[in-house]
């Protein structure tokens, strides 16, 4: 049985491709960003090594264009299409899905992400997709499904697998349950990287200080906090499951001595903190990965990690960290269950920023109560962080509603959203209703933005790089060229929406 | 959600490394189940826990496993009363829908402190129609006992032979098979979730059936 995992190229109205961004939400980019789908890498490998041929069909990493994407899937004729979406894209994928279904009849559509499995009839209902999942752990279920589907003919009526929504005919849809939530992830197998042929996702992924990166295979699946009312990783079917810091410390291993990689990102939605997270940096230490010039990173939270583990994980060579502030007022804070106190927020970042990492912030804009002075407050807090070393750079969003996520619904509920079309989920544009004009927030991400080309931050940025080691001036010239460039793309895209009216005339019309 | 200091109230040594945490409750209002983070004043860092008091409760209590080494509750088990600590929440899902206690059973099982939310749940919900699970290495890990109802506890100690039952929970179930019309609560060690999982999805228990929240 021939299976294609597959994420088709996404190209809008302006050329720009979909890209996987924070939180693997979409955004529309000019520039690439091409970001390993680190589960469904790993149901990739599982299901190599179930001796089912396997496609890995990244049309966006492998330089494809939609319609070389489209005649080359047509020809590789796969039995099962595996899809993974989210809002902003779910109607492309519908379309692309019944354009498929057209010329391929036979093949088995599955869809995957956390749009889908949280409104699984909508998709079933709206596209020709055979099977929707309704859990994140993709690997676990399709390495069951896919065999399952493979030795009987009659798995519409007879397959029982937990958390899946099958179409059983023409109009029947049937629910098999509630999904597992816990997983035990060492039994799903490091990413085969000759597979997803990883040099693809090497080297144009803002979150590398040095190339070639990878992502490493999540330690957390989703977040152990889970709590943040914004993101894709929080809901009543949502928990935690963790993989053991010694089969991590193996992949990272291999991954410098048989790879040669340069950077490792892992990013689970909060990787290790307090004893994993120490016993890891011991454990590379240990190992003598901390002197083979690569470094490592990952997300975390405010009040996770403490002085010690953050002066042992320097020490073991880490240096990305990237950490979401999202808004430096506590009402804000209180409303999205952030679950840390802004008056920590500066002693956490002194300590990273001391000991040699590399804080990278994440902060949004134009939530749907956001006032002005809510506003201020955030710019000011960011600018008086990157002034003072206390960050190193930063990425700011517009709050998008996505995924049916608890802020998604508390949107629909307050009727606040200025548009239920998908399209218009894409990022680019605020689509909610705000007490105050959209175009002050624009002007936020703007002002954020122009952090970067202040000469008090750049003298800031240069006195930090004259720290570090001959080596890490590379930094200056690959990362700094990349980083000036990754910020004029948001500036960009994240203030072109200005002015515009919901829906947007230029919706991604991609097929 | 509130965020603030509360005073400590008391430490109730529970056995050597696990402690009841009492806390003066202020006007925080929680759904059973929920949890908090709390840290000590000025150390930016915390960590969470379920609340192990019932929302009809004057204080807040939280059932905390020193963990050696730890960064949090170390610093914790040495509070004084009078002393602060900073609690944020409450927060999390893994609550239990008034509109389905009556008419249904629920079995909860957990491992360690992985049994503080369903202290809460019990002692939040009456006319619960409970059973609970519970898994420690000693007998005397049966924290509280005493506080659920005759027959409704079953302690599984894999270490003492004194306990209702000498053996893991997976061994009590495998020995004692649950009934299929029940609503399963799990919580604790993501070892003990996938094992105990197993074994109900093998007695055909719906999986829509079982809800798991996983503890360090």
């Amino acid at each position: 049985m021939k299976v294609a995992i597959s994420y088709p190229p996404i190209v809008n109205a302006r050329g720009q491709k979909a890209m996987v961004s924070q939180n693997r939400n979409v955004q529309f980019f000019k520039t690439p960003t091409y970001l390993l789908p680190v589960v469904h890498a790993q149901a990739a490998t599982w299901l190599k090594q179930l001796r089912f041929e396997v496609i890995w069909d990244d049309g966006n990493a492998q330089l494809k264009s939609y319609e070389q994407w489209f005649n080359d899937l047509v020809k590789a004729k796969p039995d099962v299409i595996i899809f993974e979406s989210t809002t902003p894209v779910m109607k492309f994928y519908w379309r692309t899905t019944d354009a498929l279904k057209k010329i391929l009849p036979n093949t088995i559509f599955i869809m995957t992400g956390y749009h889908s499995m949280r409104r699984p009839e909508e998709t079933l209902e709206l596209s020709q997709t055979d099977i929707v999942l309704r859990s994140n752990h993709v690997d676990f279920v399709l390495a069951k499904l896919i065999p399952f589907i493979a030795n009987n003919p009659d798995w519409r009526i007879t397959c029982n697998l937990e958390g899946l929504a099958i179409r059983e005919g023409a109009s029947k849809i049937r629910s098999t349950g509630h999904f597992r939530q816990v997983e035990p992830l060492e039994r799903s197998p490091m990413v085969d990287r000759d597979l997803v042929q990883w040099k693809n996702y090497a080297f144009e992924n803002g979150n590398y200080l040095q190339t070639p990166g990878t992502y490493a295979t999540s330690v957390i699946r989703d977040c152990m906090f889970g709590k943040c009312t914004f993101c894709r990783y929080n809901g009543p079917d949502l928990t935690f499951s963790v993989l053991p810091v010694e089969k991590s410390l193996d992949e990272y291993e291999r991954l410098i001595n048989e790879h040669g990689v340069k950077e490792i990102f892992d990013d689970s939605g909060v990787w290790y903190r307090g004893k994993e997270a120490r016993e890891f940096a011991q454990g590379i230490i240990k190992r003598g990965l901390h002197k083979k010039g690569c470094y490592f990173g990952f997300n975390t939270r405010f009040e996770y990690l403490d002085k010690e583990t953050i002066e042992l994980l320097a020490k073991a060579n880490f240096r990305f960290v990237l950490i979401g502030l999202e808004a430096a007022d506590e009402e804000t804070l209180t409303r999205l269950n952030k679950g840390y106190q802004l008056q920590h927020v500066e002693r956490s970042l002194k300590w990273m920023s001391d000991a040699g990492l590399h804080p990278h912030l994440t902060i949004m804009v134009g939530y749907y109560w956001q006032t002005s002075e809510q506003l201020k407050k955030t710019v000011d807090l960011v600018k008086s962080l990157m002034f003072r070393g206390l960050a190193r750079t930063l990425q700011v969003t517009l709050c998008t509603p996505l995924d049916y996520t608890p802020y998604h619904q508390e949107c629909i509920q307050n009727k606040v959203l200025q548009t239920d079309n998908y399209d218009d989920f894409d990022m680019s544009k605020l689509i909610v209703k705000t007490p105050i004009p959209h175009a002050e927030y624009y002007q936020a991400v703007r002002e954020m933005y122009g952090i970067a080309f202040h000469p008090r931050f750049l003298l800031r940025q240069l006195r930090f790089l004259l720290t570090f080691k001959r080596r890490d001036w590379q930094f200056l010239f690959t990362y700094g060229i990349r980083a000036i460039r990754r910020v004029r793309n948001h500036m960009f895209n994240l203030t072109r929406g200005e002015g515009l009216a919901i829906p947007d005339p230029e919706a991604p019309t991609p097929l | 959600m509130r965020r603030g200091l509360h005073k400590v109230i008391g430490i109730d040594l529970l056995t050597d490394h696990t402690f009841s945490l009492r806390l003066e409750r202020k006007d925080v209002t929680f759904l059973a189940g929920q949890c908090f983070n709390i840290g000590l004043p000025d150390t930016a860092v915390n960590r969470e826990y379920s609340s192990y008091s019932s929302v009809f409760d004057d204080e807040l209590q939280f059932l905390v496993r020193e963990i050696e080494g730890g960064q949090v509750s170390p610093k914790l088990k040495l509070l004084k009363p009078g002393d602060s600590v900073e609690v944020d929440g409450a927060y999390g899902l893994f609550t239990i829908d008034p509109a389905l206690v009556p008419g249904h059973s629920f079995y909860f099982i957990g491992t360690g402190t992985g049994i503080a939310p369903f202290h809460c749940f019990v002692k939040s919900f009456r006319g619960l129609d409970y059973k609970i699970i519970h898994g420690t290495r000693y007998a005397n890990e049966a924290y509280n006992r005493l506080d659920y109802s005759k027959g409704r506890y079953i302690n599984c100690a894999t270490r003492d032979k004194t306990a209702d039952f000498n053996g893991r929970v997976t061994e009590y179930l495998l020995a004692n098979p649950p009934p299929q019309s029940a609503i399963y609560y799990l919580c604790g060690n993501r070892n003990m979730i996938n094992d105990v999982y197993d074994i109900l999805r093998e007695l055909d228990i719906s999986s829509s059936q079982i809800i798991t929240e996983v503890f360090f």
